[in-house]
């Protein structure tokens, strides 16, 4: 069997890789025989620049506080996307069934004879909307009762003091 | 169409590749698609890895900065969007996030590269021929190792992308074929052609220091 040209570049590209592949795992295999392809060898100097950049080649890491800064950038996108996902934004709408006169009951188990030629309960989409309102309105108040700034304190015990009558 | 991620070297058996800290990967991904908050534990661990991606390319510091940050945010916002494609016929270590991560750093490098070259604020020559291991002189000097930089760094740039890819991120053949969006066959022969390139062109600079020295 004849090996073409381009099949021995191939198979001395996939020899090459196999030999890098042992050398980044820190296990350089310097016999070629073990490579797999009898008969091809990695050259001396493929092997030479390879120990070279595998050795030489730094990783680079940025300053502290970029990483730092980055940090929470990504940690405000997150809140921003965990708060959009708990609104709804996110979300499948969800479907809610209609009580029909079908079954006034919503414990009643219907057989499927009974619900036989009658218009299947029509489902009412909900949207972020209803959970968003309800959540920037919890968000609110929490806000406002964990504020500790002297000013919020004085606000609170003024109204405190008013709701009493005092 | 799933690809092997990690290359086992049928040679050494027994060996433990230095690549197999992937398998970590999964647990994360999938406690941050559950949790955004639960990113930074990728961010932290793939930070130095596409940062030095984004050096290697382009030469700045600032520069490989805003991109890192712009490769940091798009994937977290698109995590929900990610698949792990890899199969269990792929080997436990195997994981396409890293590959996601390096094709979205790749975009935004291309990104800032163009906006480099609308607002050039050095001299386009400087900034083609980046050369970082110049900005860390005292951190590495190492002659040998900037000769061979400056070699990776005349390639041309996919094949200058694979060496960085397979040399300093340590990325396996699959996971640059990933990157690259090209075969594993065409990637092994875009190194191994740039591993003789960089050769040829080492042996040729240092004969040429050589007889600059010899007639000096």
């Amino acid at each position: 069997m004849t090996v073409h040209r381009r099949d021995v570049g191939e198979i001395e590209a996939l020899i090459t890789d196999r030999y890098l592949d042992s050398l980044l795992a820190v296990q350089p295999v310097d016999d070629d025989r073990l490579l797999g392809a009898p008969g091809f060898t990695v050259s001396a100097a493929v092997r030479e620049i390879s120990r070279r950049l595998s050795a030489d080649l730094p990783r680079f890491h940025p300053s502290f506080r970029f990483e730092e800064r980055l940090a929470l950038r990504l940690a405000e996108v997150a809140a921003a996307m965990r708060l959009s996902v708990a609104a709804g934004g996110e979300g499948q709408p969800v479907a809610i069934r209609r009580i029909t006169p079908v079954a006034q009951d919503p414990l009643v188990v219907l057989d499927d004879a009974e619900l036989d030629g009658r218009v299947p309960p029509r489902p009412i989409l909900i949207g972020g909307a209803v959970a968003a309102s309800a959540l920037s309105l919890a968000g609110a108040w929490l806000a406002w009762r964990r504020r500790t700034s002297p000013m919020a304190r004085a606000v609170r015990a003024a109204h405190a003091m008013r709701q009493s009558g005092t | 169409m799933a690809r092997r991620a990690l290359w086992r070297v049928g040679a050494a058996k027994d060996a433990v590749p230095r690549l197999a800290h992937l398998d970590q990967d999964r647990p994360l991904v999938l406690a941050a698609q559950r949790d955004p908050a639960r990113f930074d534990a990728l961010y932290r661990r793939y930070l130095a890895r596409v940062y030095s991606y984004a050096y290697y390319e382009l030469g700045d510091h600032h520069a490989a900065e805003d991109a890192t940050e712009a490769t940091f945010v798009a994937a977290l916002t698109n995590l929900s969007q990610f698949q792990e494609r890899a199969r269990p016929a792929d080997g436990d270590g195997a994981s396409t996030f890293r590959v996601w991560l390096f094709q979205i750093a790749r975009n935004e490098i291309a990104g800032e590269r163009r906006r480099a070259r609308r607002r050039p604020l050095e001299p386009i020559g400087e900034m083609i021929i980046a050369d970082p291991l110049n900005v860390e002189d005292e951190a590495v000097r190492r002659d040998q190792a900037r000769e061979a930089w400056r070699a990776v760094g005349r390639l041309p740039g996919e094949r200058r992308q694979a060496m960085v890819l397979r040399f300093v991120d340590e990325l396996s053949t699959a996971e640059i074929a990933g990157v690259l969006g090209r075969s594993e066959g065409a990637v092994r022969v875009l190194i191994h052609r740039a591993l003789r390139s960089v050769a040829r062109d080492l042996k040729g600079g240092e004969r040429g220091n050589g007889e600059r020295g010899r007639t000096s």
